[in-house]
C-alpha cells in the first residue's frame, strides 16, 4: 500500500470529470500526452487554475507536472470546502467552466462551501452563471439537495476579453443524494430568461429581448426576459452582451440555453488590434438565434437540455443504491463521453434505451452509492 | 355435575374437585381473571384513572415508550433470495460446540455429522437457509466470526460459570454492529442439587442481562443423552432460531461479503512443482451477502491482504430452497445440506463440472466387483461403474484440465499482428485477414455472451472457457478490436465518427467495418436496440471488468512499438493514441455545450414552429401526454400499473387501465389517477405488511420478498414515519420493476452480482501460506472495499479504554484494531479536545474518560465501530480488549499538538526590560517568536522583543569569542529578579507515525501467536532493561535555608520628612535599672493571711490534679492492652481469608491452564 498505483489516462480531454470523478472516489491519476503534439504543449492556463481551485477545495492533495506540461499526477485528498475561499478563474475560459466540477464536489466536501469566484462570468463556450441559476439549480434539488443552501449572487459581469466579474457561491453539503426517476418532460409552461448588457447601449438588451419573444410568441403568451442592464464596477473589464433563456414545464424540468457576443480574447485580439475591431453579431439576431437554439433544445426532448446532460448522468451515477431513471434528447458527445468516464471511474454503466416514437433516450443506472466520508459526525 | 348424576337416576361417585394444591391455585387464579375481565368489559368507565396527574403521566410515559421504540426505517436492498443465515456458535473451549452443531444439523437433516469442519449450509424451512459456523477460540477468529455472524450461540457452560471468551466475544458483536445473541447453557447435568440449579440458572440469566438487555434470552439444555442434547430440547432451540428476525446492520448492508464454505488451490501445477513457494491463485465460493458486488470491487481476505477480484462466476445454488410448491413443512429430498469443508454435501457444482462425491461407507458396490461376480445385473452396473470409476481416476479436476487447454482463435499471436501494423503505417493489403479476425471476434463473443448469460447452466458445454482463460480471450478481442477500429479511421478517415461530431449516432453509416459485425450481432440477438446505443457509448459490452488495465496494456503496448521507429510523423502518432470506439482527438476540448450549432431551422417559418406546438401548454396536451406515455407504457406499466399479485394475501391488484392511449385528452388526468392508485396500492401493502408482521407464524417467514421485515405496527399513525416508510417501500418498488425489465445479463453488468447468489471469485497471486496454513476450522471472511476505503490515511477516533482492561493505554504504544473487515497493527496517538477546539496530545489515555486517538492505516468510513486489542495470545487470563472505539474523520493532516515550555534565566536586568538567555539558541529562533507572551514562576507577565542587540549587555566579544546567539530581549509588567525563571508556553506539532502492520493471521500456523511491532514495555522485559529516570523529575525533600534579612535603613531624607511619632528614636541602653523596678514590696498582714490561703489552694488542686492523671494513664493501658488484643484477633482472620482465597484464585488458574492446552 505504500507505493501509489495511479490510474493511467491520456490526452486532456474530459480533464474536469476526470478530476472531479478521481477526486469522488479518491482515485490517483496519471494524465499523460496533455497537447503534447500542440505548438505550445502542456497544460492550459484555465486547466491549471482548475487545478489551482481542486488543491484550494482539497487538504493534502497532490498535483505533480512535468517541465513541458504535459504529464500530470493528481492524488487527490479529502475534500474541505470551507467558506471564505477566493478563486481567480482567469480570462481563458469562463466560470461556468470551473462551477460545474465545483458544484459536485462542494455537495460532498466536509464544509459548507462559500468562494468567490473571478474570471468570466459569461462567455458563448461555457454555460452562463444565469443559467446555473436557472436550470443547475433546480436539477440539483431533484437529487435531494436542499435549496436553502444554494445561492448564486452575481455580483459584477465580465465578459471577454477581459473578464472582470465577480460571483458568490454558496453550497450545501449533503450525506448522499437521492435517486429520481424523472422521465416526465411535460409541457413548456412559460419562457423566461435575462439579457445583460456590460459596458454597451441598454438598448441593445432591448433589442435581443424584442427579437426573441419575437419567436416565442407564436408558440407561447406567457414569455418575460428581463434585462439586466450593468454599468461601472458591476460592468466587469470589457463589453459585450449576451441572453439566457429557460423554458419551464409543467413537470418541472428547465430547458437552458444561452450565449454572449463580445470580442475575441487572447492572441487572436492582438491580430485584431492593428485592423479594425471586428463586427460584433447584431444584437436582434442574436436573440432572434438563441430563441431558436432554445426551440430546438425543446424539439430535442428530455428533461434537461443537452448542455446539462453530463450533470445530469454524473448525479445519477453518484445517487445510493437505487435505480435512477432519465429521459433525455439526443445524446451530445459531452454527455457521452462523460457517461465513458463514470464507467471507468464509478464502475457504473447505464442502461440506453431510445424511444424511437420521440427521439428522445431513456438511460437507467443503479446509482454508485456515493456517500460523503468527509463529513464529520458528532 | 352432581345434580346431573342425580338426574340419571343411576348415581356414581361425585367429582370431588381440588381444593388445595396446584390445579386448584390455578383454577382459582383463572376464575378470578375471568371475573375481573367481565367486569372491565360490564363497566369500563369504573376503571377510568381517578387521578388527573397520574393519568397524564402514564400517557407521557407511554408516548414516550412509543417514541423509543421507533427507529429510522432502514432500505433494505436485497432483491433477490435471501442467503443463509450465519449462526456462529461460540463458547470456551471444552463447553460442547461441536455437539451443538451435530446435533442441529442431525435435527435438520437426520445426518450424523462426523466432525464439524467449515461452515454448514442446511435448509431449515421452506423459506430459510442456515448455515452454522464454529467460532475458533483465538481472538483472531472471534474477531472474524463477529464480522459475518447473523446470529451468535454464546454457549455457557453452567457448572463453571461465565468465562472471559464470552464477554469478549460479546463487545465485539457490539462494536462490530450487534446481530442478534442468544445464550445456551450447558453441563447443567453437573447440577445434584435442583435449589442449587435453579438458583445458578437464575444468577446467570440475570447476569447475561445485564450485559445485554433484559429479557435476553438464554436458552438451558440439560445434560446429554446418548452423547447428544435431548431431542425435545434441541427441537426447542430449533424452533428458536427459525422465528429469529435479523436486522439490516449498517457496515453489512453497505458492503458486499462472502463466508467462504469452499476453498480451492487452482494453480498450474507446474508451477507448483517448479517452485513450491510461488504465488498462488486460488477460488473462494460461498454465498454473497450484504449487498451487490460489482466486477471491479476490490475485496479484503481477513488475516490476508488486499486482493482484486480476477472473475467472479454466479454458480448455481448448491444448497437451493425447495420450490414454492403449497405445502406444509419439507419434504425429505428437500432438506439439504452443504458442507464442502466438512466433506459432506453429495454434490459439488462448479463453474464447469460437477463433482459427486461419495461416502465411503455407501460404496460396496466395488467389493463385488473385486470378487468377480458376473451376473447379468452386475454387468450392467458395470458400464456405469467404470464410467463413475474413470470420473473418479481421473488425477485432476476438469476445470484444471480446461485451464491447462487453450481454444486458440487466431493462428498467430497478436503483438505480432500488431507490429505489422503500426510498423508499416498504412496497411491496406491484408482485408482478408481482417475479415477472418472479425468472424473470430464474433465467435468469442457468443462464447462470451454464453458464458455470462448461462452461467454454467450447460455443464456439457466443453467451449466454455475458466477465468483466467475468459479474461485472456477477452483481452485479444480487445487489441483485435483496437486495431480493426484503428484500420476503419485509417480507411475512412473521412468519418463524422472520428471527427467527434456524433449529430447522427443512430445513423449506421460512418462506422465502416464495425457496421458489418454489428449488423450481424443485430442480427442474432435482434431483441433489443438499445445494445446498439449502449454498445456506441461504452464499446464492447463484455469488455467492462477490465477496461482500465486493458487500455494500461494497450497503451504500453503502443508505446513498444513506437520504440520500433524513433521519429514518425505527428499525424500517425496522433492515429496510434486513438482508443477503439472512443475515436477522435485526445485533447479535444472540454465544453459541456455543444460548441457547434448546426444550421438552425427558420423557426419563423409555421410549418417549423408548428411541429413541435405539441411540446408547449398552448398545443394539443393529448398529445404530450403521449409523448410521456410511450415509454411508461413499455416499461412501467407492466410491472407497477399491471396485473400483480400480492404473495401473502392471495390479492390480485387489476389495472384498470384498459382504455386506449388514443383519448389522450383524458389520458393525462388518467395517468394522475393511475399513479395515485399505485402510490395507495403500495402503502396499503406496507400498512398490511406491517400489520402482517406482528402476527406472523413461526414457522414460515415469507415476507422476505417484499422486505417488509422492518416495518413495526404502531399504535398511533404517526405521519412522518409513515411517510418515511411508504417512501422506502416505493423506491424498492421502482428498483424492482426498474430492474426485473433488464435481461439478464445488462442486468449483472448494471447492478453486480445480487445478493444471495452463490459465487467463485477467483483471487490470483496469493502467498502460499495461506494454502499450506489452511485451516476449514478458522472460516474465511471475504469483505467487499467500499468506495475509498483502499487508501491508505489518518484516522481520528473517539476511543475508550475498556473498563476492565487494568491499564490505562499509552501514546505510540502499538494496538491491534479491527476496523471494518481489516485487522492491523497501529500506534496511535491519544489526544483530547481542548475547549478552544485544541487537540492535544495525551500521553496516556484518561481513565474512566473517551478520548481522541489518531492513527494511520486504510481508512474507513466514518461512524465504523473499532476494536482494540493489544495481546492476541490465548493464555492470557485477563481481558484482551482494550479499548473501543468509533472513527470520527478521516483527515490527511494530523492536527495533533502538544505543550512545550521554553525555559530561559535573565542574564540582565534593566528597569522592566531584561535580557533572557537559554531561552532560544539562535537569533532566527528569538525572531520565530518575537511578540509571544512569557511569564515568571512567581507570575510577572511579559512579551518576547526581539533579539538582543550586542551593545546592551551582550559584550562577548569584548571578553573575546563569539557573540553569544539567541539571547532575547523581553519586557515585563514589573522589574524581574535574576533568581527569577521565565518560560514561554508554545505548543508543537506532534507527527503521528505512519505506520500500520496488517494481520496476516492466516499465513501462519494458526496455533502460533502473530508478533507484530512490540510495545516499550515489552521490549524493556525482554532486554532486562530498566525504565530511564530522569534525576531531575525526582521528588527530593526541599531544604530552605533560614532567610536573613538585612537590618531596616531609612533613608535619611524620608527620616526628616516622617512626624516625630514614626522617626527612629535613638535612646541609649541603660546599665541599671529604674527605681520603680528596684524596690522591695512588704504585706499587710490581712494580705499575708489571704496569700498563704490562696497557696494552700493551690497546693490542694494540683494535689487532685496529679491523682487523676495517674488513674487516666491506668484507664489508657488497659484500653490499649485490650485494642491489642482485638487487633490480633482480626489479623489472625484476615490472614486465613487471603489463604482461602489465594487457593481459589489458583485453582481458576489452573483450570483455564488445562483448557489452553485442551
Amino acid at each position: 500500500m505504500g507505493k501509489i498505483t495511479y490510474k493511467r489516462l491520456k490526452g486532456s480531454q474530459n480533464m474536469r470529470q476526470r478530476l472531479l470523478l478521481a477526486t469522488l472516489k479518491s482515485t490517483p491519476v496519471l494524465i499523460e500526452d496533455i497537447h503534447a503534439d500542440d505548438t505550445l504543449p502542456g497544460l492550459r492556463p484555465h486547466e491549471i487554475s482548475l487545478l489551482r481551485l481542486f488543491e484550494k477545495l482539497t487538504d493534502d492533495c497532490l498535483i505533480e507536472i512535468n517541465e513541458t506540461g504535459t504529464k500530470l499526477k493528481y492524488k487527490p485528498g479529502i475534500i474541505v470546502g470551507g467558506s471564505h475561499l477566493v478563486h481567480d478563474c482567469g480570462v481563458s475560459r469562463a466560470i461556468g467552466y470551473f462551477l460545474e466540477p465545483l458544484i459536485l464536489l462542494g455537495l460532498f466536501a466536509r464544509k459548507t462551501l462559500v468562494i468567490i469566484l473571478k474570471g468570466i462570468t459569461n462567455d458563448s463556450k461555457d454555460p452562463s452563471v444565469d443559467t446555473f441559476r436557472s436550470t443547475t439549480f433546480p436539477l440539483l434539488k431533484r437529487f435531494g439537495v436542499p435549496s436553502e443552501g444554494l445561492k448564486l449572487e452575481i455580483k459584477s459581469r465580465g465578459v471577454s476579453p477581459h473578464g472582470g466579474g465577480e460571483v458568490h457561491l454558496a453550497i450545501p453539503t449533503v450525506q448522499h443524494l437521492t435517486a429520481t426517476m424523472w422521465t416526465d418532460e411535460g409541457m413548456v409552461k412559460r419562457i423566461r430568461g435575462e439579457a445583460f448588457t456590460t459596458r454597451v447601449s441598454v438598448q441593445l438588451g432591448n433589442e435581443m429581448i424584442y427579437a426573441a419573444r419575437g419567436i416565442f410568441n407564436r408558440l407561447l403568451p406567457d414569455v418575460y426576459i428581463a434585462s439586466d442592464y450593468r454599468k461601472r464596477s458591476e460592468a466587469g473589464n470589457s463589453s459585450g452582451y449576451g441572453i439566457s433563456l429557460v423554458a419551464e414545464t409543467t413537470s418541472g424540468c428547465c430547458i437552458s440555453a444561452d450565449t454572449t457576443v463580445s470580442y475575441p480574447r487572447g492572441d487572436e485580439e492582438e491580430d485584431i488590434e492593428g485592423e479594425e475591431k471586428k463586427e460584433l453579431i447584431p444584437a436582434a439576431d442574436v436573440g432572434e438565434k438563441l430563441a431558436s437554439v432554445l426551440l430546438e433544445e425543446i424539439e430535442k426532448g428530455g428533461v434537461v437540455d443537452s448542455t446539462h446532460q453530463g450533470l445530469l448522468f454524473l448525479l445519477c451515477a453518484l445517487c445510493v443504491n437505487d435505480v435512477s431513471k432519465v429521459r433525455v434528447g439526443k445524446l451530445s458527445p459531452y454527455g457521452i463521453e462523460t457517461l465513458r468516464e463514470i464507467r471507468d471511474f464509478l464502475d457504473v454503466q447505464f442502461v440506453i434505451k431510445p424511444d424511437p416514437s420521440t427521439g428522445t433516450v431513456i438511460l437507467k443506472c443503479w446509482g454508485s452509492g456515493m456517500k460523503n466520508l468527509s463529513r464529520k459526525t458528532t | 355435575m352432581a345434580m346431573d348424576s342425580g338426574a340419571d337416576g343411576q348415581s356414581h361417585k361425585a367429582h370431588r374437585s381440588r381444593h388445595s394444591g396446584a390445579s386448584a391455585k390455578k383454577k382459582t387464579k383463572a376464575k378470578n381473571k375471568d371475573q375481573n375481565s367481565d367486569q372491565k368489559q360490564q363497566n369500563p368507565k369504573a376503571f377510568a384513572f381517578r387521578s388527573n396527574a397520574k393519568a397524564k403521566r402514564l400517557q407521557s410515559r407511554a408516548v414516550e415508550k412509543e417514541q423509543r421504540r421507533l427507529h429510522l426505517p432502514v432500505i433494505d436492498r436485497s432483491y433477490g433470495e435471501l442467503p443463509p443465515f450465519v449462526v456462529v456458535v461460540q463458547g470456551p473451549p471444552q463447553v460442547g460446540k461441536s455437539l451443538l452443531i451435530k446435533t442441529l444439523v442431525k435435527h435438520y437433516t437426520k445426518h450424523n455429522l462426523p466432525d464439524v469442519r467449515g461452515p454448514i449450509t442446511i435448509v431449515s424451512g421452506k423459506q430459510r437457509r442456515l448455515q452454522f459456523v464454529e467460532c475458533p477460540n483465538d481472538i483472531n477468529g472471534m474477531i472474524d466470526a463477529a464480522k459475518f455472524a447473523d446470529l451468535a450461540l454464546l454457549l455457557i457452560d453452567g457448572s463453571y460459570g461465565f468465562e472471559m471468551e464470552t464477554f469478549e466475544f460479546l463487545n465485539i458483536l457490539q462494536v462490530h454492529g450487534f446481530p442478534k445473541v442468544m445464550g445456551v447453557l450447558t453441563h447443567l447435568d453437573k447440577f445434584k442439587d435442583v435449589k442449587k440449579l435453579k438458583k445458578t440458572k437464575q444468577r446467570l440469566k440475570h447476569r447475561f442481562w445485564t450485559e445485554i438487555y433484559d429479557g435476553a434470552k438464554l436458552f438451558y439444555l440439560s445434560g446429554l443423552i446418548h452423547g447428544k442434547y435431548p431431542k425435545r430440547e434441541v427441537h426447542n432451540l430449533a424452533r428458536f432460531i427459525s422465528v429469529m428476525k435479523f436486522p439490516p446492520l449498517s457496515w453489512r448492508t453497505s458492503h458486499p461479503y462472502l463466508l467462504v464454505d469452499r476453498f480451492e488451490d487452482v494453480t498450474p501445477p507446474e508451477r507448483v512443482q517448479m517452485n513450491s513457494k510461488c504465488d498462488r491463485n486460488v477460488t473462494l465460493y460461498g454465498y454473497l451477502r450484504g449487498c451487490n458486488l460489482k466486477k471491479g470491487t476490490k475485496v479484503h481476505i481477513a488475516g490476508v491482504g488486499d486482493f482484486s477480484l480476477a472473475g467472479v462466476t454466479g454458480l448455481s445454488d448448491p444448497c437451493p430452497l425447495p420450490s414454492a410448491a403449497k405445502k406444509k413443512g419439507l419434504r425429505d429430498k428437500e432438506k439439504l445440506f452443504y458442507a464442502p469443508m466438512s466433506g459432506l454435501g453429495d454434490l459439488l457444482y462448479d463453474k464447469d463440472a460437477v463433482y459427486i462425491n461419495i461416502n465411503d461407507q455407501f460404496v460396496q458396490y466395488s467389493k463385488v466387483d473385486e470378487m468377480g461376480g458376473t451376473t447379468n445385473k452386475e454387468n450392467k452396473r458395470d458400464v456405469g461403474e467404470d464410467l463413475v470409476k474413470s470420473l473418479q481416476a481421473v488425477k485432476s479436476p476438469i476445470d484444471e484440465k480446461l485451464e491447462k487447454t487453450k481454444i486458440s482463435l487466431f493462428s498467430h499471436n497478436g503483438r505480432k499482428r500488431r507490429k505489422a501494423i503500426f510498423g508499416d503505417g498504412v496497411d491496406h493489403s491484408n482485408l482478408k485477414s481482417t475479415d477472418e479476425e472479425n468472424e473470430g471476434d464474433e465467435d468469442d463473443d457468443s462464447d462470451n455472451d454464453n458464458d455470462e448469460g448461462e452461467n454454467d447452466r450447460s455443464n456439457e458445454d466443453n467451449e466454455s472457457c475458466s477465468g483466467s482463460e475468459f479474461s485472456d480471450g477477452d483481452e485479444e478481442d480487445l487489441k483485435s478490436e483496437d486495431d480493426r477500429s484503428n484500420e476503419d479511421n485509417e480507411s475512412c478517415s473521412g468519418s463524422e465518427f472520428s471527427d467527434g461530431d456524433e449529430e447522427d449516432l443512430k445513423s449506421e453509416d460512418g462506422m465502416g467495418n464495425i457496421s458489418k459485425w454489428r449488423a450481424s450481432l443485430v442480427e442474432r440477438a435482434s431483441k433489443k436496440q438499445n445494445i446498439n446505443l449502449m454498445q456506441l457509448v461504452y464499446g464492447k459490452s463484455a469488455s467492462t471488468s477490465n477496461t482500465s488495465a486493458n487500455e494500461v496494456k494497450d497503451d504500453s503496448e503502443n508505446e513498444e512499438s513506437d520504440e520500433d521507429e524513433f521519429f514518425k510523423p505527428k499525424g500517425q502518432r496522433a492515429k496510434n493514441s486513438i482508443e477503439g470506439l472512443g475515436g477522435g482527438n485526445i485533447n479535444t476540448e472540454d465544453c459541456s455545450k455543444s460548441t457547434k450549432i448546426s444550421e438552425l431551422k427558420n423557426w419563423k417559418e409555421e410549418e417549423v414552429y408548428e411541429s413541435i406546438r405539441d411540446r408547449f401548454v398552448t398545443g394539443d396536451w393529448s398529445k404530450g401526454a403521449l409523448r410521456n406515455q410511450m415509454s411508461e407504457a413499455k416499461t412501467e406499466e407492466d410491472d407497477i400499473d399491471g396485473d400483480f399479485e400480492d404473495l401473502e394475501t392471495g390479492e390480485k391488484y387489476e389495472s384498470h387501465q384498459k382504455d386506449d392511449s388514443s383519448n389522450g385528452g383524458i389520458q393525462k388526468e388518467d395517468d394522475d389517477a393511475i399513479e395515485e392508485r399505485r402510490l395507495k396500492k403500495l402503502a396499503l401493502r406496507a400498512k398490511f405488511d406491517a400489520h402482517y408482521d406482528g402476527s406472523e407464524s413461526p414457522e414460515e417467514e415469507t415476507d422476505v420478498q417484499n422486505g417488509g421485515k422492518f416495518h413495526r405496527s404502531q399504535a398511533n399513525d404517526s405521519g412522518y414515519y409513515d411517510k418515511l416508510k411508504e417512501e422506502i417501500e416505493l423506491q424498492k418498488q421502482i428498483n424492482i420493476a426498474e430492474l426485473d425489465d433488464l435481461d439478464e445479463t445488462t442486468r449483472l453488468e448494471i447492478e453486480g452480482f445480487r445478493t444471495g447468489m452463490y459465487l467463485r471469485l477467483e483471487v490470483h497471486d496469493v502467498p502460499f501460506e495461506m494454502i499450506e496454513y489452511f485451516d476449514p476450522c478458522h472460516p474465511i471472511l471475504v469483505g467487499g472495499i467500499g468506495l475509498g476505503e483502499e487508501n491508505v490515511g489518518y484516522m481520528q477516533t473517539r476511543l475508550k479504554r475498556h473498563r476492565w482492561h487494568k491499564k490505562v493505554l499509552k501514546t505510540r504504544d502499538p494496538i491491534i484494531v479491527s476496523i471494518g473487515w481489516r485487522r492491523y497493527q497501529t500506534t496511535p496517538v491519544y489526544a483530547i479536545e481542548d475547549q478552544n477546539g485544541r487537540h492535544r496530545m495525551l500521553k496516556y489515555t484518561p481513565e474512566h474518560m473517551h478520548c481522541l486517538a489518531m492513527f494511520w492505516g486504510p481508512l474507513a468510513p466514518p461512524k465504523t465501530g473499532v476494536l482494540a486489542v493489544q495481546n492476541l495470545s490465548n493464555n492470557q487470563a485477563a481481558f484482551r480488549i482494550i479499548a473501543t472505539a468509533y472513527v470520527l474523520e478521516f483527515n490527511h493532516a494530523a492536527r495533533i499538538v502538544k505543550k512545550i515550555k521554553l525555559v530561559g534565566y535573565p542574564c540582565k536586568i534593566f528597569k522592566k526590560t531584561a535580557l533572557i538567555k537559554d531561552m532560544f539558541t539562535s537569533d532566527l529562533e528569538v525572531a520565530r517568536f518575537e511578540g509571544a507572551a512569557i511569564r515568571t514562576v512567581s507570575g510577572i507577565r511579559g512579551q518576547v522583543k526581539k533579539a538582543a542587540k550586542e551593545e546592551i549587555g551582550n559584550q562577548p566579544k569584548k571578553k573575546g569569542g563569539q557573540a553569544r546567539e539567541g539571547i532575547a530581549r523581553c519586557t515585563f509588567e514589573d522589574r524581574i529578579l535574576m533568581s527569577d525563571i521565565v518560560f514561554l508556553r508554545a505548543w508543537t506539532q506532534v507527527e503521528v507515525p505512519h505506520f500500520y502492520n496488517a494481520l496476516t493471521t492466516s499465513l501462519q500456523p494458526r496455533q502460533k501467536t502473530w508478533q507484530g511491532m512490540k510495545t516499550v514495555a515489552e521490549l524493556r522485559r525482554e532486554h532486562n532493561l530498566s525504565i530511564p529516570v530522569n534525576k531531575d523529575s525526582l521528588y527530593k525533600p526541599i531544604e530552605r535555608k533560614p532567610r536573613k534579612f538585612n537590618p531596616l535603613v531609612i533613608p535619611k531624607a524620608l527620616q526628616a520628612d516622617l512626624p516625630f511619632e514614626s522617626k527612629p528614636k535613638n535612646i541609649p541602653h541603660r546599665k541599671r535599672p529604674l527605681l520603680e523596678d528596684r524596690r522591695a514590696v512588704v504585706m499587710e498582714p490581712h494580705e499575708r493571711k489571704v496569700h498563704a490561703l490562696v497557696q494552700h489552694l493551690q497546693l490542694i488542686r494540683n494535689d487532685k490534679m496529679k491523682k487523676r492523671k495517674i488513674k487516666e494513664e491506668e484507664k489508657r493501658k488497659e484500653v490499649e492492652a485490650q485494642r491489642a488484643k482485638d487487633e490480633q484477633v482480626l489479623r489472625k482472620r484476615r490472614r486465613e481469608e487471603r489463604q482461602e482465597r489465594y487457593r481459589e484464585q489458583d485453582k481458576l488458574k489452573k483450570k483455564i491452564r488445562r483448557h489452553v492446552e485442551a
